[in-house]
């Protein structure tokens, strides 16, 4: 399904972005020549702190990936990807203004009709950022980069040593942009009436990059947008974190609490089926819908569930233990379309002894 | 792109792999036990999904060390963080040196600048205790740690929740 799902976080991703950060970065110079024509385009540093926020905008963009259209809930039933976590469009449009690719045009429809294909065929994860400015066109982006100009540098800097911000900015470039082929350093420029020294540059460097993962801290935890102050904004940070903590304290809890007449062996076949993206949509959405939804998507899971080799061997053993399989019927209530969940249960809960191999059986199946 | 649907695959499966190992369904375990082993279980599927980051590697060796009385049912578990820990196999070992180091620091510093020491570090040192393997980092990877532990917290719980949604609909048939 995705190959690097559960790897680290952004540490392939950077090399199919400098491509684009090389472009776009080679604009800023066309614009900067144009702003200023005593501008020598070919020594000075091309770039702005936006590629240097390259790494915190990858990131932003893989963080923009999962929450996808999070905030209009009316198409939660035609998205069947729908995560029901993270996103307000808010986010969305400021991440996607951190990120390279958004268009100019309509950052957030864009960004958000994007991400939906994107996130619906989930393969092509890390292709759908490239590919989508692709087809945007040249033209869109100069104008994207003016905006990010205005947005982010307070002032068109004068100076520019470029040599001095190659040798600081390589510290830099080095721990955040990993593949080096068309842009080994992040021209770093001055701002106006600031030093330039290596250190100070190093330094707000770095500053960068922590205020740039504090706004993303920022939007993800709800109602901290409109706080201003870091210590605050901590404050909240850790409330949140905290009361996460204690959130799953208290569902392990009821969960202990439900557990013992319930065998978990059958569920994982449902949960794990296409079931399991809906479930979790109307679970976390206020799930009063789940049992309904059980009901109506027993024809899928039923059906997913026969292509795996494992339900003739469970067809099998009900023959073979047929008072104890009715018994479990009895106890759990199930209907007939519900057959395969019980024998499932029957297996483990009955015959463990000979229900081991089956199992492994079909966690391998599973898995 | 963090919460995929391998993600939850991942995590729900490692959690009833662990709900099975455990034999949590039997009823000679007691109400408190019960509720342990399973958070328990959901921490380490909450690792294992995620994957290799300096916070799931803190969680698990947390967990390891609360866990060492009860030896034999987390063997099993086991063999799957070892897995994970294999290609940092020395964080937990860095940790208390990085300790130490970090209250030297903090020691030194705080005779120079006391500004530093009031708002904003007393909070970055409690969100060092509250995110597992937290103690060692500090600045932008405390951020970034935090950012992706906020994250999966976050999915831990609608998993958790939507666990608990079936296993309750499924009791009512």
């Amino acid at each position: 399904m995705e190959p690097r799902g559960s790897s680290g976080v952004g540490s392939g991703n950077s090399g199919t972005y400098t491509p684009e950060i090389a472009e776009s970065l080679r604009f800023e110079e066309e614009i900067q020549s144009l702003i200023d024509p005593s501008f020598d385009a070919s020594s000075a540093a091309g770039g702005s702190f936006t590629a240097l926020l390259g790494l915190p905008a990858n990131q932003a963009v893989e963080l923009l990936h999962h929450p996808g259209p999070g905030e209009p809930p009316a198409s939660a039933a035609t998205d069947t990807l729908r995560l029901p976590f993270g996103c307000s469009s808010t986010f969305v449009e400021r991440a996607a203004r951190f990120s390279v690719f958004a268009t100019d045009d309509s950052p957030a429809s864009s960004s958000g009709g994007g991400l939906s294909p994107g996130l619906k065929a989930e393969p092509p994860d890390s292709d759908s950022p490239p590919t989508l400015p692709a087809p945007a066109g040249k033209p869109r982006r100069p104008s994207k980069r003016k905006e990010c100009e205005k947005s982010k540098a307070k002032a068109v800097a004068k100076k520019s040593k470029s040599a001095e911000e190659n040798t600081s900015a390589a510290k830099p470039a080095a721990e955040e942009n990993t593949s080096g082929d068309k842009l080994p350093y992040v021209h770093v420029r001055a701002r106006r009436g600031q030093a330039t020294d290596s250190h100070s540059l190093a330094e707000r460097a770095r500053r960068e990059k922590i205020n740039a993962r504090m706004k993303l801290l920022q939007e993800l935890v709800p109602g901290c947008s409109k706080i201003t102050g870091t210590a605050l904004v901590l404050d909240e940070i850790i409330n949140h974190v905290q009361s996460l903590q204690r959130q799953v304290e208290f569902l392990s809890m009821k969960l202990a609490a439900v557990n013992p007449r319930i065998d978990f062996s059958g569920l994982d076949h449902i949960l794990s089926a296409e079931c399991g993206p809906l479930a979790v949509a109307s679970g976390c959405g206020g799930g009063a819908s789940d049992p309904a939804m059980w009901a109506s998507d027993t024809a899928a899971s039923t059906g997913g569930i026969r292509r795996m080799p494992a339900p003739p061997q469970i067809w099998h053993l009900d023959v073979v233990h047929p008072q104890q399989s009715s018994t479990v019927w009895e106890n759990n209530g199930v209907a007939h379309p519900h057959f395969l969940l019980s024998p499932a249960t029957s297996l483990v809960g009955y015959d463990p002894a000979s229900s081991v191999p089956l199992n492994s059986n079909r966690l391998k199946t599973e898995l | 792109m963090q919460v995929t649907r391998t993600f939850k695959q991942a995590f729900l499966e490692q959690m009833l792999l662990g709900f099975r190992v455990t034999d949590v369904s039997s009823k000679r375990m007691s109400f408190q036990e019960k509720k342990s082993v399973i958070k328990l279980s959901a921490d380490v599927a909450l690792a294992v999904a995620r994957g290799s980051r300096k916070w799931t590697r803190g969680l698990i060796a947390n967990l390891s060390m609360e866990q060492q009385k009860r030896q034999l049912p987390r063997m099993i578990l086991v063999k799957q963080y070892e897995r994970l820990m294999k290609p940092c196999g020395s964080t937990s070992w860095k940790i208390p040196r990085s300790k130490k180091i970090l209250r030297k620091c903090l020691r030194v510093s705080s005779t120079r600048r006391k500004k530093k020491l009031c708002a904003v570090e007393k909070r970055r040192r409690v969100l060092r205790r509250l995110v597992p393997g937290g103690e060692s980092l500090s600045g932008f990877s405390l951020l970034d740690e935090t950012l992706d532990y906020v994250l999966s917290l976050r999915a831990q719980v609608c998993l958790m929740q939507s666990l608990l949604m079936t296993c309750e609909a499924s009791k009512r048939r």
